[in-house]
């Protein structure tokens, strides 16, 4: 196999920029992108086809610990360079949007790695994502959601402590009649299924390769009903 | 889901065993089958009492159940004649008697259950220059007289002063009626026990020898407690117990989350350990051939939270940001005021708190350690759920704590548990054979491969032997750097097995274990200590940064699984920073000893205030570079940072040279490879 992309068909690169995603490397995965643009693909085809495709290897791989938080991290960040390239030309040509998400740690707790690394995966699976850090109130989570429209609210907490704060957001955001709009997604690492289910969320995330999962799975459910 | 009538959930504290039974299973068969192991003489006929429960009634979120004393068949038969015949506690059941009907949480009394606990808690030899809080003077009180005026509480004031130069004291009341029947006994000699020289709690006709005090560590899983001379500083007896909190919570944040469900939640805490401590006092006074009124001083240390629940402080506070404490001061109070029995005048002396994670029990640590007196850079570290870093020398001691998990004690990992009879806490893998030998407590001897010997099979993997497992497995080859199993490890030996891409290592075979069923390392297993090693070495870190050094000079593993873990292995995992292997050393139950060296040492308290005034508190969580630390941490030992004392113990970097890492290349081989089968 030769390394010049300019030479190999287009098959071949995206199999190529796949493995760069999954091995890291963040100038070869611009260089790629600059590639299948100059092809003539479609700013829409190169991201959903190289790109994300290449983050559902590597979520696939962390989901089953042969891949870990370095090695996502390391992905997410070539992403993310592929990515700033096609931004702009997405949001030129009307591209659809996969989906817009805001995520945040609950107030009183000010854990955020595995926050953080959700939000990267979601990056890489294409959607937009919108990080509020940590110690977040429900008045954030309502201010974010009339600012971005999002799909999908994440919350994350570390501590047994803190987890019950989940459900107050999610009881703000009934009484405003915002409820049923959003997609409430749970993770943290006192949490069950029985809790989101208790506190009403529409699903509990393991770890980042399943919110991902979850969040295409119940987006795409959702754009499939007939709007109320 | 007609399988949900016929599972139920069973729950089982202090353990946290859950799994699920067929609705109708014996309650010591399920707890058998879930592996804890209850009691009994008697192989489930209902007569010997051994395997006594009780069920804990309400809404548990944690374990995602209703628990209700009806899950279980009510009492009949048997049970009954023998509850007549001797009467249980209230709630009580026999387990053996039993058949599980719906979700139910059980707690396991301490004496129902077979495998003791092994707490590692024993006071060591460390040099305490005694000069107690409380000690006893012997003096003669003049008689009084028709012409003398006063009374005889001045009078014994006057001698106290004219032979003993002590002024200014106050008696506690309630020793006050034993003033005169003493005096009038000693025909006016007594001997007067003082607090700080200031307060006279007991009066002892004539001449007398023996004052006592308690040094109490109190953690969230073990109290332990030392019964200390106080003249002469021996340690009379040393007692442990678990903490009976344990039932409304296993962590700490769990039990600061079960206060804030419970509107009672403080108050039965509270009372639970006091009633563990004054059951810990009768045992160790009775250890010693003395009576609980012997005793006349305490010392409590302990982590904020238990700080705060033994002091009937609600701990809500502690359990989100900014994480306040109540008081961070040293406490002085009459060991009554908590209804603790000793002697009724004994005093109470709780150590300062430092911050909302770090507590009376780290500065006990460093009370012992001393790392404000030491030239050279000390690092110590506390591993438990959360993890106490302290880093320091003359100039100045930084403080943190750091989340790791459950891992190290055991929890998260497949075939973990904690420290006791039957778990695995050594481990050797020879790197060419790749067969394991390991230690299993409670029985002296290796266990070669596949050597099966009754009384030591295994019944699981505690934190400090899947430190080593792991640790033993990056030696070997068996997993790489980035804590992978190598694909290629399966060649080498069937001990290394691949279900799919994912690898599991066979530590000890089913001949070898209590269970029949294998003990596994798995990929999960190795991600779990990853985090939580990474936590710690990342707090570690940062501490170092703030002060500015790339390395320490002495490395201090302190608490009980301190004790177990191998230095070397420790370092090899990248638990800790590179330093000189020799200048790592565990010293066991430090809080336990800095609070017998505050027992002993009334200067010490002083020195206890200063040191939690001084240390410097970090909040790791929240600085900038928590997470690239954290994420440079995981690999093993470490992604860049050099261990230079590991040099010839490391194996080789395979993918040196510069060139970056192609896994991808490894991942489509591999799947090649699987596609082939």
């Amino acid at each position: 196999m030769s390394d010049d992309i300019t030479t190999m068909d287009t098959e071949e690169l995206i199999q190529k920029m796949q493995d760069d995603l999954y091995d890291g490397l963040a100038e070869e995965t611009e260089a790629g992108t600059h590639e299948l643009l100059r092809r003539g693909l479609t700013p829409y085809e190169a991201l959903t086809r190289a790109l994300v495709g290449g983050m559902d290897i590597v979520g696939v791989d962390f989901r089953d610990g042969i891949l870990f938080v370095p090695e996502v991290l390391m992905a997410a960040k070539a992403m993310k360079a592929g990515m700033a390239i096609l931004r702009p030309l997405l949001a030129e040509t009307g591209a659809p949007q996969i989906g817009t998400m805001i995520v945040g740690t609950v107030k009183g707790d000010i854990h955020d790695i595995g926050k953080n690394l959700v939000a990267m995966m979601m990056e890489g699976a294409g959607f937009q994502v919108v990080n509020l850090g940590i110690n977040c109130d429900a008045d954030k989570f309502l201010a974010a959601y009339h600012e971005h429209q999002p799909e999908i609210l994440g919350m994350s907490a570390l501590l047994t402590t803190t987890m019950p704060y989940m459900q107050v957001v999610i009881k703000r955001f009934k009484e405003e009649g915002l409820r049923d709009k959003v997609i409430v997604m749970v993770g943290g690492a006192p949490l069950n299924a029985a809790f989101a289910e208790e506190i009403e969320a529409d699903a509990y995330c393991r770890d980042a390769a399943v919110a991902v999962e979850t969040a295409k799975k119940l987006v795409a459910l959702k754009r499939a009903q007939p709007v109320a | 889901m007609s399988d949900h009538l016929e599972l139920v959930i069973i729950a089982l504290m202090p353990s946290g065993r859950r799994g699920q039974v067929r609705r109708g299973a014996n309650l010591l068969d399920a707890a058998r089958q879930l592996g804890v192991e209850l009691e009994s003489i008697c192989a489930g006929r209902q007569t010997c009492g051994k395997c006594q429960i009780s069920v804990e009634e309400g809404h548990f979120q944690k374990h995602g159940l209703t628990s209700s004393a009806a899950s279980l068949t009510p009492m009949d038969g048997r049970e009954a004649k023998y509850t007549a015949e001797h009467p249980l506690a209230p709630g009580r059941r026999l387990a053996c008697a039993c058949e599980v009907l719906g979700d139910v949480l059980i707690n396991v009394p301490e004496e129902s259950q077979a495998r003791k606990q092994v707490i590692a808690k024993a006071a060591t030899d460390r040099a305490i220059d005694v000069n107690p809080a409380v000690r006893q003077v012997y003096v003669e009180v003049e008689a009084a007289t028709l012409e003398s005026h006063g009374s005889d509480w001045e009078r014994l004031q006057t001698a106290l002063a004219e032979q003993w130069q002590l002024r200014d004291l106050t008696i506690d009341f309630l020793a006050l009626p034993t003033l005169q029947p003493a005096l009038k006994q000693g025909k006016h000699a007594v001997t007067v026990t003082l607090w700080q020289d200031r307060e006279v709690l007991r009066l002892q006709p004539g001449y007398a020898e023996g004052a006592y005090g308690l040094a109490v560590d109190v953690g969230s899983t073990t109290v332990a407690a030392h019964l200390c001379d106080l003249r002469t500083g021996a340690v009379r007896a040393t007692e442990s117990a678990m903490n009976p909190q344990v039932r409304f919570g296993e962590d700490l944040m769990s039990r600061v989350s079960y206060v804030m469900m419970h509107p009672d939640g403080v108050a039965k805490m509270h009372r639970a350990i006091i009633a563990a401590l004054n059951d810990l006092v009768r045992k160790a006074a009775s250890a010693a051939g003395l009576s609980t009124d012997d005793i006349l001083d305490l010392v409590m240390v302990g982590n904020p939270v238990m700080h705060h629940l033994f002091l009937g402080i609600d701990p809500v506070e502690l359990g989100g940001a900014p994480f306040a404490l109540a008081v961070n001061t040293a406490i002085d109070l009459k060991a009554r005021d908590l209804g603790l029995k000793l002697n009724a005048c004994a005093r109470l002396h709780v150590l300062p708190c430092i911050a909302g994670h770090v507590g009376a029990d780290n500065v006990a640590v460093q009370l012992a350690e001393a790392p404000h007196q030491q030239d050279e850079k000390m690092l110590i570290v506390d591993v438990g759920t959360n993890a106490e870093i302290v880093l320091g020398d003359r100039t100045q001691v930084l403080c943190a704590s750091s989340p790791t998990g459950p891992a190290f004690e055991g929890a998260q990992i497949t075939h973990g548990q904690r420290a006791a009879p039957g778990a695995i806490e050594r481990v050797r893998i020879d790197p060419i054979t790749l067969e394991p030998r390991f230690k299993v407590i409670g029985y002296d001897d290796w266990i070669e491969p596949g050597q099966v010997i009754d009384g030591s099979k295994a019944t699981g993997i505690c934190g400090s032997g899947i430190i080593e497992a792991i640790a033993e497995l990056f030696l070997a080859g068996i997993i790489d750097r980035d804590g992978r199993f190598n694909e290629a490890a399966p060649e080498r030996s069937p001990r290394v097995r691949f279900t799919g891409r994912t690898g599991e290592y066979v530590l000890a075979d089913a001949e070898q274990t209590a269970t029949g069923h294998p003990i596994v390392v798995t990929q999960s297993d190795v991600r779990a200590i990853q985090l939580g090693k990474a936590a710690l070495y990342a707090g570690a870190k940062l501490l170092m940064e703030a002060r500015g050094v790339t390395t320490v000079d002495r490395v201090v593993l302190a608490g009980a699984f301190g004790s177990y873990i191998d230095p070397k292995h420790a370092m090899i995992l990248g638990l800790i920073p590179d330093c000189e292997l020799s200048r790592v050393v565990a010293v066991g139950n430090a809080a336990g000893d800095g609070a017998r060296i505050a027992l002993l040492n009334k200067e010490m308290r002083l020195e206890a205030a200063r040191i939690a005034q001084n240390a410097r508190h970090v909040q790791t969580a929240v600085a900038a570079n928590f997470q690239a630390e954290f994420v440079g941490a995981i690999a093993i030992p470490h992604a860049t940072d050099p261990f230079p004392h590991l040099d010839g113990l490391l194996p080789k970097r395979a993918e040196s040279d510069g060139a970056p890492i192609r896994r991808s290349q490894r991942r489509r081989q591999a799947v090649i490879g699987s596609l082939g089968h």
